[in-house]
């Protein structure tokens, strides 16, 4: 800024800046183009689509629906990484579309709610057998975006193939967490997230977010609804581990303790913290180990075996959420713990992660369908356990609906037994498909239990 | 003194004179006559930020000025002492010419809420009892017509108005009630007989399904409710005893309890099931802590099928018999016994509860707002225990029983219901001693900040509320 004393109109000076900007953007432009046509061209040739089968149970039947969704060829022997939202353990069904236009089925190798990824194979004896080619995209590193680069998206909108969508990095590192964000499973705890303002609308979901050059950086995931232009996809540097995970097992297993974590934000003072030291304990579910430990909120975690952990703000928990996910299953962590003046050093012994959505199931001919209660929806609900089985749905002028069960009942008995587990509960219906007679079910609804009829 | 005298003396006369002329009166005498029985009642509840205004009809009981109120015109999680200013206004007098009460409480049986109203105008009065008939009634038949008043609204006067249906139906809810063919009487108002007697109490009606159409939705079923006036009422029989219920206090004790939580009908289809025949019965959801049920040795889930060797009567719809035990248990006194007859599994037992005080209501909680930090505390009761599925022995802290928007505490995401456990980062073990702390921070002017633990729905959040 030049100092008011000097006479000057202002105008030719931001003709001149603009005249600077034009040109510098010319020749940057001039490389980028090279490398689109080579990087991109190639990134295209891997980007699919992805129609989805998926059976779902929340109407009292097991009824089937139709999806469309994008994903990236990531591999020579075709695998395809997607959303998890997109290609579930419910789908049933799931043809890719290649870049050629020539559809092949293909196969669900595992998913991943908590970052919103699932990794399909394609028929590769189909593939042979019909000639058909596709390349593969490569990833970039995800860790070097910086807020402004340019990015694009590709995938199918709308059912709108290979459509290429052109923003930037709004954000490298935001952090939200979602209890029902992947059909009803939890996501987003264990990584923050990249947002773009690049368009990114349903259809969109499971196809990549890739540099100038071509290279994933991100899988794209959501968008705002009702805001413009504020989309997030999943860091590449994350996804990369999912693939690896997922190719190796089928699945990503995760260890818990059970600590919701807060951000410390200007606690610091009132725990006489150094700056951007520990992580503040917000809460501790009940019966979980941090619990049988005696945590507690307000507890701040130092360490975490050893490491010292920081937890100012709310981007800095994923990674530390993610250290302590990342133990073997049983594995013992040992925390260095403030409570007041007091240091704790409690050890622990992880357990499995597990999500709050249970296992879904039909009895077609009762009409009823309903998820098996997990031991976090049993916590959530301040359940005593995980007996029983949530109703998600009735059929209407079915035994279930007949008898005046409805959605959100929680079946704990069937003819006197303690539904344990959705086996049993199968059996028992099994019994009542061979030999049909009235069933007593006792049902929770709000903490009022109640007794129906079943009759055949 | 003479004009009162005069009063009392054409008061008597009337009396006396009302049994042979009641037959003979015509219809607008009696209605003239019947709206003595009758008030308007407004009276302000007094809240952290405002007072809030409710105006209800309500019924004369007795000669002492004591009116009744129909249960809803009340909260009651409110306390009695957060009910101010009642007013008494004379339907179709002037308005602004109204007279002073005083809340009584409310009856644990009959939900009434009580009031009595200033000596200057019990005279004006007639108890609706007066109006009984002088000899027990048959229980009226289906086809009986009946009438009963209501009131028009403050900017007129509270003027009175007939109103007039036949039964229609008679069932028990669990009180015998008569359903009409049209409304008859604003909800809490008596009902008369053609001649004129004490026939019934209206209650709040029943919503009834119709089908909404618009442009834009084609057959929406929608339940529309009558909210001024009714078409149900409690026979006088039953509910005529109820008008003497007068609470001895404004809390409304003694307050009978077992401590039976969620009961549920059981549904005549498990009846048959169970091999109970028609017999009818109650599934107890939960037996509280603590409750005479539990030192009874009621289990959860046991089916209560009799109530002093009397088997639970079948109602229709099911559910009334859930009322129907509530009745019954709530007609006793704290330290009466009870015998039940309950089903667990196979196993038919019989158990003696003794009825016990209810713990302390909501309505009781001390509480205190402060303003500085914008909410109220509020002392952590028995019903707060069961919400939060809390045992007896976890029982700590206070509840944020109101957040103001904005405030302080506000800001920094307390919310309404939400269960404070420590200040400060340590623990708050009674009311006392969390209002004791939260007032020294509040009189402190020098605070920024500090900082709560809270609860909501089992899990728990550091908050720091920021003072300046």
């Amino acid at each position: 800024m030049k100092p008011a004393t000097v006479k000057e109109s202002p105008l030719p000076s931001i003709t001149r800046t603009i005249t600077v900007f034009v040109f510098a953007f010319i020749a940057w432009a001039n490389t980028v183009d090279a490398s689109v046509s080579r990087g991109f061209t190639r990134l295209l040739e891997a980007v699919v689509r992805i129609d989805v089968r998926e059976e779902s149970f929340d109407t009292g039947a097991r009824r089937f629906t139709a999806g469309i969704g994008s994903g990236v060829i990531v591999s020579e022997d075709g695998l395809i990484l997607t959303n998890a939202h997109v290609a579930s353990p419910r789908a049933v069904e799931l043809s890719v579309t290649l870049a050629s236009l020539e559809r092949v089925n293909a196969t669900l190798v595992g998913w991943d709610h908590w970052t919103d990824l699932a990794l399909l194979r394609i028929d590769l004896a189909e593939v042979k057998r019909r000639g058909l080619k596709f390349t593969h995209a490569d990833f970039g590193d995800s860790d070097q975006l910086f807020p402004g680069q340019t990015v694009y998206a590709v995938g199918t909108p709308h059912g709108l193939t290979r459509t290429v969508t052109r923003g930037i990095i709004s954000n490298n590192r935001r952090f939200f967490a979602d209890n029902r964000g992947v059909k009803g499973y939890e996501t987003g705890l264990f990584n923050t997230w990249l947002q773009t303002d690049a368009a990114i609308n349903p259809g969109n979901s499971g196809g990549p977010l890739v540099n100038e050059s071509g290279r994933v950086v991100g899988i794209n995931s959501r968008g705002y609804l009702g805001a413009d232009n504020l989309a997030f996809a999943i860091p590449a540097n994350i996804a990369r581990r999912v693939v690896a995970g997922l190719a190796a097992d089928g699945a990503i297993t995760r260890s818990y303790l059970g600590i919701v974590p807060g951000a410390l934000l200007d606690l610091e003072g009132f725990y006489a913290l150094k700056q951007n030291t520990g992580m503040l304990i917000n809460s501790v579910d009940p019966g979980s180990p941090a619990a049988r430990a005696g945590l507690r909120g307000g507890d701040i975690v130092l360490t975490i075996n050893g490491a010292p952990v920081d937890g100012r703000f709310p981007e800095q928990l994923p990674p530390i959420l993610n250290i302590i996910a990342s133990q073997p299953v049983g594995a013992t962590v040992t925390l260095a713990v403030k409570r007041g003046d007091q240091a704790l050093a409690p050890v622990l012994v992880t357990e499995k992660l597990e999500s709050r959505q249970g296992e879904e199931w039909a009895f077609e001919k009762w009409g009823l369908t309903v998820r098996k209660v997990s031991r976090a929806y049993a916590r959530e609900n301040q359940l005593d356990d995980d007996t029983g089985l949530l109703v998600i749905g009735v059929q209407a002028g079915f035994p279930a609906a007949v008898a005046g069960l409805g959605r959100g009942d929680i079946i704990t008995k069937i003819n006197q037994e303690r539904v344990v587990s959705l086996e049993l509960a199968k059996r028992l219906y099994a019994d009542f498909v061979a030999k049909p007679a009235p069933a007593l079910i006792e049902a929770e609804s709000d903490r009022r239990v109640s007794l129906y009829i079943l009759k055949p | 003194m003479r004009k009162s005298l005069r009063l009392h003396l054409s008061l008597a006369a009337m009396a006396l004179c009302l049994g042979p002329l009641a037959r003979a009166a015509s219809l607008p005498d009696l209605f003239n006559e019947r709206v003595k029985a009758i008030v308007a009642v407004e009276f302000f509840t007094e809240t952290e930020l405002d007072r809030r205004p409710s105006i209800t009809p309500a019924m004369v009981a007795d000669s002492a000025g004591t009116l009744v109120l129909p249960p809803g015109a009340i909260n009651s999680f409110v306390p009695p002492d957060k009910l101010k200013d009642f007013r008494v206004y004379l339907p179709g007098r002037p308005a602004s010419d109204y007279s002073s009460a005083e809340y009584l409480g409310q009856d644990p049986v009959s939900g009434w809420h009580f009031v009595r109203v200033e000596e200057r105008l019990r005279a004006s009065l007639v108890p609706v009892t007066a109006f009984t008939a002088p000899t027990p009634a048959a229980e009226p038949v289906v086809g009986e017509e009946f009438w009963g008043i209501a009131l028009r609204g403050k900017d007129e006067d509270f003027k009175p108005y007939f109103m007039a249906s036949r039964i229609s139906y008679i069932t028990s809810m669990p009180e015998r009630t008569a359903i009409a063919l049209a409304d008859l009487a604003a909800p809490g108002l008596p009902v008369f007989s053609p001649g004129g007697s004490f026939a019934g109490v209206a209650i709040a009606g029943f919503g009834q399904t119709y089908l909404q159409y618009s442009r834009n939705d084609r057959g929406l079923p929608i339940i529309l409710m009558n909210t001024e006036e009714s078409s149900v009422f409690m026979l006088a029989a039953e509910v005529a005893p109820w008008l003497a219920r007068i609470p001895a206090s404004r809390s409304g004790r003694p307050i009978a309890w077992s401590g039976l939580y969620g009961l549920q009908p059981m549904d005549p289809e498990v009846a048959t099931f169970l091999k109970l025949g028609d017999q009818s019965g109650c599934v107890v959801s939960e037996v509280l802590e603590g409750s005479p049920a539990e030192a009874a040795g009621i289990k959860n889930r046991d089916i209560i099928l009799a109530i002093d060797g009397k088997p639970l009567p079948r109602f229709k719809p099911d559910r009334v018999v859930v009322g129907f035990v509530d009745r019954t248990l709530a007609l006793r006194r704290p330290g009466d016994t009870v015998s039940l007859t309950v089903l667990r599994g196979s196993e038919r037992i019989e158990v003696q509860a003794k009825i016990d005080e209810q713990p302390k209501m909501f309505r009781e909680a001390d509480r205190t707002y402060f303003e500085r930090l914008g909410f109220t505390a509020r002392e952590f009761v028995y019903g707060d225990g069961i919400n939060r599925r809390v045992k007896l022995a976890a029982r700590r802290g206070v509840i944020a029983q109101f957040v103001k928007n904005n405030s302080p505490a506000g800001t920094a995401g307390l919310r309404q219901d939400d269960w404070i456990q420590e200040v400060d980062g340590s623990e708050v073990k009674t009311y006392e001693e969390a209002v004791a702390r939260l007032a020294v921070i509040e009189a402190d002017a020098n605070r920024t900040d500090f900082v709560l633990l809270t609860s909501r729905n089992g899990e728990t959040a550091v908050l720091r509320v920021k003072l300046k």
